[in-house]
């Protein structure tokens, strides 16, 4: 893939998509209203405390993320592009003045009754994508899905 | 096998797993342990070609196997899974739980709007 500016980004971007089986205004929805996406935002566990938010192009979203182990994670977003209910571009950083702060563009795609999302993170350096995913490692702990893979294929092996 | 120069497939996971039924049949074990024919039939390849993702994917500690009677049972191996864990684990979990939670809750909006009609 390349950026804007026709830069190749295959070692700095993270790519995430889902198929869900819900019409793509529904699922569009659930980005645009605190109330939904205190909900489901962040993995299981995980609650938000939301200090000021509008969904508008410019607009932000200035919130607190709970891990399940109490630790409070400083979160700030901020809409670059809102095309409903095709693409959300957004900023991405722990607060207004993050330098290292990432970009994510999220598409919605109707296919029959179901929705293709995708989420595209492209980090500023091959360097801050290595490092988001160690953070965000070490926000999950040995929580999550993989890593409970891992320890749970490994429980099976100690029998 | 004896003797052949390993190419880098059969030294690292990460090459490993860049080739898509490989990762497949990782995905297939996922769900319980299966023996190579179900994997070639469910992967519509031939049992020696299943064979062969099955020899490389031990090589990196993906998958091990164990004779269960006369069966052999290919599952996943944790010792190779680790490093792909802790290399691109955190974020792209991070977020596929949460799509995980947004799918639910997506599900509970769209009953609520069926029934509200």
């Amino acid at each position: 893939m390349a950026d804007s500016t026709g830069q190749v980004t295959a070692d700095r971007e993270i790519v995430i998509s889902r198929t869900i089986a819900a019409p793509r205004e529904l699922v569009f929805e659930a980005f645009t209203d605190v109330r939904h996406l205190s909900q489901w935002w962040g993995p299981t566990g995980f609650t938000t405390t939301t200090r000021a938010f509008e969904f508008r192009e410019g607009g932000s979203w200035d919130f607190v993320m709970h891990g399940a182990d109490g630790t409070d994670y400083p979160n700030w977003i901020t809409w670059r592009e809102i095309d409903r209910p095709v693409r959300i571009t957004l900023l991405h950083g722990d607060s207004a003045d993050d330098p290292n702060a990432f970009e994510s563009v999220l598409t919605f795609e109707a296919r029959g009754e179901t929705t293709h999302l995708a989420m595209r993170t492209v980090f500023p350096t091959a360097e801050l994508r290595d490092q988001a995913v160690k953070e965000y490692h070490a926000i999950e702990g040995g929580e999550q899905t993989l890593g409970r893979l891992a320890d749970y294929v490994e429980a099976q092996e100690r029998r | 096998m004896g003797g052949v120069a390993r190419a880098p497939t059969t030294s690292d996971a990460f090459n490993a797993i860049a080739e898509p039924h490989r990762r497949q049949i990782l995905e297939l074990l996922k769900e319980r342990e299966r023996p190579v024919l179900e994997l070639a039939e469910e992967l519509g390849m031939t049992q020696p070609s299943a064979s062969k993702h099955l020899r490389v994917l031990r090589e990196v500690r993906l998958v091990r196997v164990r004779e269960v009677g006369k069966q052999r049972l290919y599952g996943l191996d944790a010792r190779g899974l680790r490093p792909i864990h802790e290399w691109a684990g955190g974020f792209a979990e991070f977020w596929n739980e949460s799509f995980d939670r947004l799918e639910t809750y997506v599900q509970d909006l769209k009953k609520e709007s069926d029934h509200g009609r």
